[in-house]
């Protein structure tokens, strides 16, 4: 769909369009809309340079779930596992230092994610399903790790990680186009992008023509304990701390919203890491521009619900236009 | 053994409810006594009312995860109107909002065709929100005390309220899903949803007013938890969807759509609630309940997982299943 044709219709090109630029577009508008509405808390270097290492805690996270997305598969524990990993890293980090405590986190995510993805591929439970009964066990084995305290983060290491810069760019920034690169790569340049496609337009051809699906998929789950992982670190290392109860509460549905957004198809098959990018960036661009404005957080919660409604009929608009049934 | 495997699916919920009555009957002292049993029975009632809707939702080949902000949303209507309308007009508003509500979702999910987990994930939040708004994130206590008489009094001095309602219930949606053709319309939706269109079922109707059903049995627990605690809670129950997708699924209906089985969610409600008592003996901090029904749900379709590759493979072989 990327290459325009000669010939399109009005209808078609509109389409297109609304495809290629409708994301950015809605990015630029929220943040005109705010920058003229509080130009002095918003429009300004600092708290755009903020906005953008924020993102990095969903915009990671999510480039798992994309992948996850485009097999058509789910994974509802991420929230879960954002706060077992992170429990477990920093209980580490108090004992053996923050290095220790940045791997055991990244370990823990990856081993979870393995964990889901042998579920669904050699059990055949659903993946929605399982992973739906891996967000209680994961949060329920977090409150029984710490007994419901939460784990200071204090070590200088990983609290530099979240918060130090360089070259006036915040880290977070720098890991975050890190990771999107290497996705990005995989994605477009590697037989594992070609392969997920492939599972998620038609799971039975793929598996039929020499793929072999279970692998591809425990990959992808891994992949999103992986990523799940780095958000951890980065999230455990922003707030000091990492609280069993509170640690990525309601971040799943962040980060699908992220993935849907930024137009992956809930169909599997197709999509976009760049489009997840600019989604993470809109949700947390409308988010900060509501507090800063003053909006009742739960006005905002509403909002973020209504955002994801009209982005998805949107979805749904750009295909009508172009013609194609999803 | 593919004998066997069709009678578990009937009753296999049926041998873990007995194995567990036993258990509990050697361990525990206190359960040998009515009174101990028809609360297990009440406690489990919340979960299997809501999973009787769920039941009709994954048979038509969705479900529904905006059932426990819909309960927090008939609380807080109930809580608001009740000065003003008394308990009989509040709660039938409280009611027609949650289907007004199911009815939404069925349209976006419908006409729209937005996907049945980002509908109801966002009617979650979004209801949440607007529950929070309506009350201004406070609970808001209830002043008539009459309200109560609605879940927490006892028939014949012996028997709770919701159990009845459970029951009843029961029978409605049994006779509905079994005896009606708008049942099999549902299950025919569930299963082939090209083929019921084709053979000229109104799929979109079918699918709303089962949409409408879930938001139904959800807003009932709704006014029967609320008239239990009288107060209205906007953050009712978190977690509690889990619970529901959980016993309908424990209870035998296929994920797949197409089958539904109401007795079994029944008696699934029973049995979440009898480990949860089993739970409470031990003493331990309520995460562990956390821990038990992810656990539980995720044996159970281990056990489903198990019995559909035999069946499968069967097939393969020509045994007639």
């Amino acid at each position: 769909m990327d290459d325009i044709k000669v010939g399109l219709t009005p209808k078609q090109r509109a389409g297109n369009l609304l495809g290629s630029f409708g994301l950015i577009a809605i990015l630029l508008i929220i943040f005109g809309f705010f920058s003229l509405l509080i130009p002095k808390l918003y429009f300004t270097w600092p708290n755009l340079r903020d906005m953008i290492r924020f993102s990095s805690y969903v915009g990671i996270g999510a480039i798992g779930m994309t992948f996850c997305i485009m097999t058509r598969n789910f994974d509802i524990s991420v929230g879960s596992m954002l706060a077992l990993a992170g429990v477990l890293g920093a209980s580490v980090a108090l004992k053996a230092g923050g290095i220790f405590g940045v791997i055991i986190t990244m370990a823990a995510a990856t081993l979870l994610g393995v964990i889901n993805g042998l579920f669904v591929t050699k059990l055949k439970i659903p993946a929605f399903i399982t992973t739906l009964g891996m967000y209680f066990i994961f949060r329920a084995l977090a409150y029984i790790y710490t007994n419901n305290n939460p784990q200071y983060i204090q070590d200088r290491f990983w609290i530099f990680l979240g918060n130090g810069s360089f070259l006036r760019i915040p880290l977070p920034i720098y890991i975050m186009a890190l990771c999107y690169v290497i996705a990005y790569l995989m994605l477009r340049k590697a037989s594992f992008g070609r392969y997920i496609l492939a599972i998620g337009t038609n799971s039975r051809a793929a598996a039929l023509s020499g793929i072999n699906v279970d692998n591809i998929k425990i990959l992808v789950f891994t992949l999103v304990g992986v990523f799940v992982g780095v958000s951890a670190v980065l999230n455990g290392s922003m707030l000091g701390a990492a609280n069993p109860g509170m640690m990525g509460d309601g971040y799943e549905f962040q980060v699908i919203t992220a993935v849907v957004l930024g137009g992956t198809a809930l169909a599997g098959g197709s999509g976009s890491l760049g489009g997840t990018l600019i989604a993470a960036m809109v949700i947390v661009f409308l988010k900060t521009g509501m507090s800063n404005a003053q909006v009742n957080s739960y006005w905002q919660q509403v909002a973020t619900g209504l955002v994801l409604i009209v982005a998805v009929s949107l979805n749904k608009l750009k295909f009508w236009l172009i013609g194609q049934t999803q | 053994m593919v004998k066997f495997l069709k009678l578990y699916e009937k009753i296999g919920i049926f041998i873990l409810i007995v194995a567990a009555s036993v258990f509990l009957a050697i361990v525990s002292p206190n359960f040998r006594n009515l009174d101990t049993i028809l609360s297990i029975i009440m406690q489990g009632s919340y979960g299997a009312i809501i999973a009787f809707g769920m039941t009709f939702a994954i048979t038509s080949g969705g479900f529904d995860l905006s059932v426990e902000a819909i309960m927090g949303f008939t609380s807080v209507i109930i809580a608001m109107l009740i000065p003003s309308l008394g308990f009989a007009g509040s709660i039938i508003i409280a009611i027609l909002a949650s289907c007004f509500v199911g009815f939404l979702n069925g349209v976006l999910i419908t006409k729209v065709g937005i996907s049945p987990l980002i509908t109801t994930l966002s009617m979650q939040v979004i209801l949440r929100g607007a529950s929070l708004i309506i009350t201004n994130g406070r609970q808001v206590v209830i002043s008539q005390k009459s309200f109560m008489s609605i879940g927490a009094s006892k028939v014949f001095n012996l028997i709770p309220t919701p159990i009845i309602y459970m029951v009843v219930l029961f029978a409605i949606f049994y006779l509905i899903l079994n005896q009606t053709s708008f049942g099999r319309h549902v299950a025919a939706s569930g299963s082939n949803e090209q083929a019921a269109k084709m053979s000229g079922l109104n799929v979109n109707l079918i699918k709303t007013v089962v949409y409408i059903l879930v938001a139904f049995s959800a807003s009932i627990v709704g006014v029967i938890r609320t008239s239990q605690t009288l107060i209205g809670i906007p953050t009712m129950a978190p977690g509690f969807t889990l619970n529901v997708l959980t016993i309908a699924i424990l209870g035998g209906t296929s994920l797949a759509g197409g089958k539904g089985n109401l007795t079994g969610t029944l008696f699934a409600g029973i049995f979440i609630s009898m480990i949860y008592y089993g739970l409470n003996l031990l003493n331990v901090q309520i995460f562990y309940q956390m821990l038990a029904v992810g656990i539980t749900l995720l044996f159970a379709l281990f056990i489903d997982g198990l019995r559909m590759k035999y069946l499968e493979t069967a097939k393969v072989k020509g045994i007639r299943v």
